[in-house]
């Protein structure tokens, strides 16, 4: 029997995520739930899927195997509580959640349940940065001396009120930076501490630059931007001792169009030009490691890690000072 | 037209072939030639003795290894010549604050070559930051690594550090000048990964401006042998009304050499050597201050040194407690 999907937001996340569930092999989308009824009617429509009327009715269907929660980040807890609680496997996006208590009482909720919590740290299933984790691990670099890891986007909020609401979201530290805290940790593990600096105008520009430094190595520089108003971007360079990689985002489209009317309408993220996107990938994965009983990629503790270290790199901001990495419990 | 009389000391810097090109070549100039204290032949006329080269000179560009700044420097002071002192200024802040006062002692000016403030690329951004049309600058992430140079530039003693004693002036300098604020606070991740040098080379510095803009600059000599040219010089500026990226040395062709077995970047940008050397003479001949002073030289030293005890102290560094 497929995996029976429902979905809990319809954002740029819950929208990536119901899309990437249809026609998925061993996977249903069943149904989608938002904040009203209204806001799930569209993509319910577009997808040929039910609308739930509310989380609760969408934890409480018995035709749903999988509940993929990709509401604003500072419901996430109530939100995969509920579904561990109504015996449903659970997907969420990332981050886990704004804060430590909260990530903690989902793992510890999803345990006590006796269902799997993954955590969507999509970049895992980008293909420029797995295959970049394989030449690190083939020992074709060499060993990692230094990295540099950028993220950035046109300002979110705009169309997203909850984004601008650090209280909410974490801002641009959480909602980008985590994304490239999570991807150093795949590929470098944990690092011993961590200098942050950030611009964080309430509702207005959201800036921020982080130095990681390893146990001797790598040193690490990450950035993360919401003042990136060309458009998204992703870039990143890894020196290990025998070579070096260099990718960005800008330089490797591989299809533009143009039009006499002005340039081709583009997202907040660009159209991926992958037969599978990342997002599907991930699920895929999920959908598959489920059906073989197996644990997530990266299940809530790795997520609550992740979320950690963006926190340290908050702290470190606010306090002007490093903040030593230790990995919590 | 009134030219200056410009001679060349030491041939130590890597940078002293193209200076001596440009001292050549520049219309306002007359190459007076180079001491060199290995004796080695070079372009242009050589001076057996320092103090025939100062005879022969109005002004010289000290292009000696870090740590022999100071020395060339008070000499061609107490010879009554200027002095273009290749960058950083010195390794301590004693040898610059020394520098300083002699040549101020002497009557001469004393400046510094930092080329990146001659980049039209760079002189756009401070005009776009001067007009405001990029409103209040909040960040700006600036990257200059390069490749590893050799020579003594690994020796802890004549380099006076590794590739943060190398490179961060340039960033260093030319930020104090497109914002207009002064670095207090350093940050600095230093290592050495790639080489086997007694000194760092690979860094990172992360730093905060009076204002409370704060940048970073990445100055490791982390480029490998294979990378199509020296490294390069970047900054993506952050304004509450726009970002903007520069790209100092862009502008080149990409040039897939068979014959060599290379991919290599031939520049084809304005020579910022010559922008430089020419603003340095065009303001002695006027008898104006130089662009870019000894003092202005100190403030990026103060930035080096800070970030040394800062990787020392595995703390931020303020600049108050070294300078």
């Amino acid at each position: 029997m497929p995996l029976r999907i429902g979905v809990i937001g319809t954002g740029f996340a819950g929208s990536t995520h119901a899309r990437a569930a249809v026609g998925l092999p061993g996977a249903e989308l069943r149904a989608i739930a938002a904040a009203t009824i209204a806001e799930a009617e569209p993509l319910a429509t577009e997808l040929g899927v039910r609308v739930s009327p509310d989380v609760p009715a969408l934890c409480a269907s018995e035709d749903i195997d999988l509940v993929v929660v990709a509401s604003p980040t500072y419901l996430h807890a109530e939100h995969v509580i509920a579904a561990a609680r109504a015996g449903k496997q659970v997907f969420c996006e990332k981050p886990i959640a704004r804060t430590l208590d909260d990530a903690r009482a989902m793992v510890r909720a999803c345990d006590q349940a006796g269902v799997r919590l993954a955590i969507g740290h999509v970049v895992r299933f980008f293909p420029e940065y797995r295959r970049a984790k394989e030449l690190l691990d083939a020992g074709t670099l060499g060993r990692a001396a230094v990295a540099t890891l950028t993220r950035g986007t046109l300002s979110v909020g705009a169309t997203r009120a909850w984004y601008l609401d650090a209280a909410k979201s974490g801002g641009v530290v959480l909602d980008l930076m985590l994304h490239d805290l999570d991807v150093l940790r795949w590929w470098f593990g944990e690092p011993a501490r961590v200098y942050g600096k950030r611009v964080a105008d309430r509702g207005g520009l959201e800036y921020a630059l982080a130095s990681v430094r390893y146990d001797d190595r790598p040193i690490v520089q990450l950035e993360a931007s919401w003042a990136e108003h060309a458009g998204f971007r992703t870039s990143f360079e890894l020196r290990g001792d025998r070579g070096m990689l260099f990718h960005d985002s800008r330089a490797v489209v591989p299809f533009v169009v143009q039009s006499p009317s002005g340039a081709a309408g583009g997202g907040v993220i660009p159209a991926p030009t992958l037969r599978e996107t990342p997002y599907r990938r991930q699920l895929r994965d999920l959908v598959e490691r489920l059906a073989r009983g197996e644990p997530p990629l990266v299940d809530g503790r790795e997520g609550l890690r992740s979320l950690a270290l963006g926190l340290a790199v908050i702290e470190s901001a606010d306090r002007n000072d490093v903040v030593p990495w230790t990995v919590p419990a | 037209m009134k030219r200056l009389r410009v001679g060349l000391v030491s041939w130590a810097h890597v940078h002293a072939a193209g200076l001596a090109r440009t001292l050549a070549t520049l219309p306002q100039v007359e190459f007076t030639g180079s001491f060199d204290e290995t004796g080695a032949a070079h372009d242009g006329p050589a001076h057996p003795t320092l103090d025939g080269l100062l005879r022969a000179s109005e002004a010289v560009v000290v292009a000696s290894t870090n740590a022999a700044h100071r020395r060339d420097t008070e000499i061609a002071a107490k010879a009554g010549v200027h002095v273009l002192c290749e960058k950083p200024l010195a390794t301590t802040i004693a040898d610059a604050l020394a520098m300083i006062d002699a040549c101020r002692a002497a009557g001469v000016q004393l400046g510094v070559a930092l080329p990146v403030r001659s980049s039209p690329a760079v002189a756009a951004l401070k005009e776009a930051i001067d007009r405001g049309t990029l409103g209040r600058i909040r960040a700006v992430r600036g990257t200059n690594p390069g490749q590893y140079p050799g020579r003594w530039f690994g020796d802890p003693i004549e380099a006076g550090g590794g590739a943060a004693m190398d490179h961060t002036v340039h960033l260093a300098d030319a930020l104090r000048w497109l914002l207009d604020d002064e670095f207090v606070r350093v940050h600095a991740e230093l290592g050495s990964f790639l080489y086997g040098l007694p000194v760092e080379d690979c860094g990172l510095l992360t730093l905060d401006l009076a204002s409370g803009a704060f940048a970073s600059i990445d100055c490791g000599w982390s480029r490998p042998a294979t990378y199509p040219t020296w490294g390069g010089v970047t900054m993506h500026v952050v304004g509450e009304r726009g970002t903007v990226d520069v790209d100092v040395f862009r502008q080149s062709l990409t040039h897939y050499d068979d014959a060599a077995g290379v991919t290599k970047l031939v520049g084809w940008g304005d020579d910022l050597n010559a922008l430089m050397v020419g603003g340095f003479v065009d303001a002695v001949l006027a008898g104006r201050p130089v662009p870019i002073s000894g003092a202005d030289g100190l403030r990026s030293l103060e930035v080096v040194v800070a970030a040394y005890r800062s990787a020392e102290l595995g703390r931020p560094v303020a600049i108050s407690e070294v300078a």
